[in-house]
């Protein structure tokens, strides 16, 4: 496979796809043939521990970096796509104004001046837009890194783990504001924290060790990968209640955290609301509330990569 | 705000106009200063030793001035250029450049050209002060020769930015960019040890503003002169190649 560079763009389709992407560092491979479909319009999520390769394959996809093999097929302007970094930082005898008109004048120079203040305040820093960047916390230089990436009205936002090291309120504005470009742009990110992905991404990719291990929709890798189960607050007697109902053949297990909780896993759904409710009020319990076990991209991630 | 404001902006909020200015300038009014009192310096500060000074000719305070200059002067002007070049020495600012602008020229260009202009500028300044300096405590200089040894001061600072260039090609640090660049220029004398090559050698121009002063004709340094203009554009190329393809 020849490295390629970016080629020139689709009128439609996926925003960017890559085919058997490789990188390697001497003998360390930090990309291991890896097929990513970014659906355009979509917010991606892309998942994985520490030194799976996510920032490696940002950067080849930002242009940063060269493919040792493989290919990036761009369904987007080259010079439409903005990149913040995890930790956005700039010269710090700029103004934060200064900063987002220069990545205009760079970026998108026939687009109108104001839109560096409808940026600044669309990242919710307009009001230290004249200050210089030396003084600014880690989370103002994050929203700076934001405004600075949409003042040119990208059509591919790549952001490198935007949330980590933010403050829960940091962390908050950050993922409203990748909400909101839901429909503006295709928006790539990368992030360990799974929390944030679930909440935001319609699509998933999961990587681990250069590998991509699950690429789709956020809802099909939920509702494929987790047995289902339920929750069942009771009026104690939780360990007795779980003997009974161990017994039925469509109960794969039940665990009782407490005396007054039972999770119960069932060999499908079907089976669970036809005899959940009866098998408990055979079992003598006193049921305070049943609800369906939503599974996590958590649990899912670790099934994955453990 | 423009790529070239920036580079502006640089050297004005940083205040690395004012280091260079001031080195130039304080050499420029310091040196021939020196040159004409150096006799009365070395009775006042030289423990009770009898020397016996000749009296100081103009060149002697040019001389003062760009010895200086050529050391000092010369050390802030890499540094300023290595803050400047080094656009890669900080990821995340090299990123913030290089996934909006293209062209790495494009980005190269605005930081060697105002870094060179301040300097070029600094450096005029400061050979003024010491011209007028000399001319009111020591004697006249000549006007044409002396033009011409600023000329080619400028010519030798803009290749010795053009070095830092490259350096900051080769080594990501500012402070690593700026020892790979004395090394380099440090190099050149040695290899001037060679008659055949020293007429042609960028660091031939380095002692053409004393030696002009003195009376040497400045077709002596065209030679260096050309060849300056033509490695400074040489290594602006290779600088241009090497940080297309470093990766961040």
């Amino acid at each position: 496979m020849t490295p390629a560079a970016p080629t020139a763009p689709a009128p439609s389709g996926p925003a960017l796809t890559t085919s058997a992407l490789t990188k390697r560092y001497g003998g360390n491979v930090a990309l291991d043939a890896v097929d990513v479909t970014v659906p355009r319009g979509s917010v991606y999520g892309l998942v994985g521990p520490n030194g799976a390769g996510k920032t490696t394959l940002l950067s080849i996809l930002a242009g940063l970096r060269s493919p040792t093999a493989g290919e990036v097929d761009l369904g987007v302007d080259p010079r439409r796509i903005a990149v913040v970094p995890d930790t956005p930082n700039f010269e710090p005898w700029m103004t934060g104004r200064e900063v987002v008109g220069l990545s205009l004048h760079l970026t998108a120079p026939e687009l109108p001046a104001e839109r560096v203040v409808q940026a600044l305040e669309r990242a919710g820093i307009a009001d230290a837009a004249d200050r210089r960047i030396g003084g600014y916390s880690r989370g103002m230089l994050q929203r700076l890194g934001l405004a600075a990436a949409v003042v040119g009205d990208p059509d591919l936002l790549i952001l490198d783990e935007p949330t980590s090291a933010l403050d829960p309120a940091g962390r908050r504005d950050v993922l409203d504001f990748v909400s909101a470009s839901r429909g503006q742009a295709t928006v790539l990110f990368s992030s360990h924290i799974l929390g944030d992905v679930q909440e935001v991404s319609d699509t998933v990719g999961i990587l681990r060790d250069g590998r991509l291990l699950f690429e789709g929709p956020l809802d099909e890798l939920l509702v494929g990968r987790a047995a289902p189960a339920y929750a069942v607050r009771v009026r104690g007697g939780a360990t007795q209640i779980a003997v009974r109902l161990r017994a039925a053949d469509w109960v794969s297990s039940v665990d009782t955290p407490s005396q007054d909780l039972l999770r119960v896993t069932v060999t499908s759904v079907a089976a669970a609301e036809a005899q959940l409710v009866g098998a408990l009020a055979e079992a003598g319990a006193t049921v305070v509330s049943l609800v369906p076990v939503q599974s996590s991209l958590e649990h899912v991630f670790l099934e994955l990569t453990s | 705000m423009t790529l070239w404001r920036m580079e502006i902006a640089r050297l004005l909020r940083t205040r690395r106009i004012v280091a260079l200015g001031f080195v130039y300038l304080f050499f420029g009014f310091v040196g021939p200063l020196t040159a004409r009192y150096m006799e009365q310096i070395i009775a006042r500060f030289g423990g009770g030793m009898a020397v016996d000074v000749p009296p100081p000719t103009p060149a002697d305070g040019i001389l003062q001035f760009a010895s200086n200059a050529q050391q000092i002067g010369l050390l802030v002007v890499l540094v300023v250029a290595a803050g400047a070049l080094a656009f890669d020495a900080r990821p995340e600012i090299g990123l913030f450049l290089r996934t909006r602008v293209r062209s790495v020229a494009r980005l190269l260009a605005p930081r060697y050209v105002v870094t060179t202009v301040a300097a070029g500028v600094a450096f005029v300044l400061g050979t003024l002060a010491a011209w007028y300096e000399t001319a009111v405590l020591i004697g006249p200089l000549p006007a044409g020769r002396m033009i011409a040894g600023m000329a080619y001061g400028v010519l030798y600072l803009a290749f010795a930015v053009a070095v830092v260039a490259l350096a900051t090609a080769v080594m990501r640090g500012r402070l690593a960019a700026v020892a790979v660049a004395i090394i380099a220029l440090l190099t050149l004398p040695i290899l001037g040890l060679l008659p055949a090559v020293e007429p042609w050698l960028p660091s031939r121009l380095v002692g053409a503003q004393v030696a002009l002063a003195a009376g040497d004709a400045p077709a002596d340094y065209v030679r260096a002169a050309i060849v300056s203009v033509l490695a400074s554009a040489a290594l602006l190329a290779v600088s241009t190649v090497l940080l297309r393809r470093r990766e961040t």
